[in-house]
């Protein structure tokens, strides 16, 4: 499904540390890079999607941009007040275009994927889309 | 309606009166101290702005930091990555205004190469008579490092505001520029 819009699955972000109403935090499920939420000054940052099940994920892809040290956190239905990390990642910078990660993750069940931008490469950082393979 | 967060971090020579600034915005005007009493450490204040003719505002955390040398490096370690710096000295002190340039340097090391706008302002223009650094000076020194020149007196309540307001709306410049660029890129 790493081609289709999450919200489509009954995915929601249900947390952003930032909002602007012209750059909603829904616009990273929406399966479309042109829209994108983007983040409003100071880090961290964050946001939690929350899937309608326990969902096994094996590959989360981001779209993003300015994006610098990216921690992914997750927790399960059986344990849902603990989140664990699941990946930590340092993004290259970009010019002109987007930047596009794989990271590749343990193929274990989450409810919750939480996404902490720890630090960016401008004041103000984006994301546009985030998809995940089983 | 979007509400940007900068972290604005306050710095100048011990004295210079970046406390009693600060506190003048903070608290609209309600609170002068006349007493001096020294900032050992930093000192966080929250204040939100509003950006004129829009719906839109900046929430300044303000790290009002203390001048006195012996407390920089415990300062320096709070103050994170700045979205905006606030540099200060005092009229009356050709000295405080030469250290200017070394706390500039100090917090942009910690800019990581960003683009971070920022205000230089003079305080204490109620003592005129004592002063010791010209406007034009201080006003071509200010050009000469991208800096918006402000003269205040927090004792006379005399354009406390100035300095905040423009360093929010520098940064709302700056949130709009990186939105459309980023638009372009999707
Ligand atoms: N005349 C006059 N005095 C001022 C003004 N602003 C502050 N003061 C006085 O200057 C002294 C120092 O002010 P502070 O605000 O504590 O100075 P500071 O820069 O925070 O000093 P540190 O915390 O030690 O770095 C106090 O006695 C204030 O009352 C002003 O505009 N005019
Ligand atoms: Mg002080």
């Amino acid at each position: 499904m790493i081609n289709t819009a999450l919200s489509s699955f009954g995915a929601q972000v249900v947390l952003a540390t930032s909002s602007d109403e012209n750059h909603p935090p829904e616009n990273i499920l929406d399966g479309k890079t042109e829209t994108f939420w983007l983040s409003t000054g100071m880090f961290p940052q964050e946001f939690i999607i929350r899937f309608p099940d326990n969902m096994k994920v094996s590959l989360i892809s981001v779209h993003s941009f300015n994006v610098k040290h990216l921690r992914i956190e997750k927790n399960t239905l059986e344990e849902a007040d603990k989140f664990q990390v699941m990946a930590e990642k340092e993004f290259e910078q970009t010019e002109n275009s987007l930047q596009t990660n794989d990271i590749s993750v343990d193929g274990s069940h989450a409810t919750h994927l939480r996404f902490l931008i720890i630090s960016g490469y401008d004041h103000f950082v984006s994301v546009h889309k985030v998809s995940v393979e089983a | 309606m979007v509400k940007l967060r900068a972290r604005c971090i306050l710095v100048g020579d011990a004295a210079v009166g970046k406390s009693a600034l600060s506190q003048m915005f903070r608290s609209d005007g309600a609170h002068f101290q006349k007493n001096y009493s020294m900032t050992a450490g930093v000192e966080l204040l929250v204040k939100p702005v509003n950006i004129p003719e829009t719906s839109d505002s900046v929430e300044l955390y303000i790290y009002d930091s203390a001048g006195r040398e012996t407390f920089a490096e415990a300062c320096e370690k709070m103050w994170g990555q700045p979205s905006v710096v606030c540099v200060v000295f005092d009229i009356s002190s050709l000295a405080s205004f030469n250290s200017c340039s070394r706390w500039l340097q100090r917090v942009r090391a910690h800019c990581n190469g960003l683009q971070v706008p920022g205000v230089l302002v003079g305080n204490k223009s109620d003592l005129s008579s004592r002063r010791e650094v010209e406007e034009t000076t201080a006003q071509d020194w200010a050009q000469s490092q991208g800096l918006q020149y402000h003269e205040t007196s927090a004792k006379e309540m005399e354009n406390c505001d100035a300095p905040f307001l423009s360093l929010a709306q520098a940064f709302y410049t700056l949130y709009q520029e990186r939105r459309q660029m980023i638009q372009t890129l999707g």
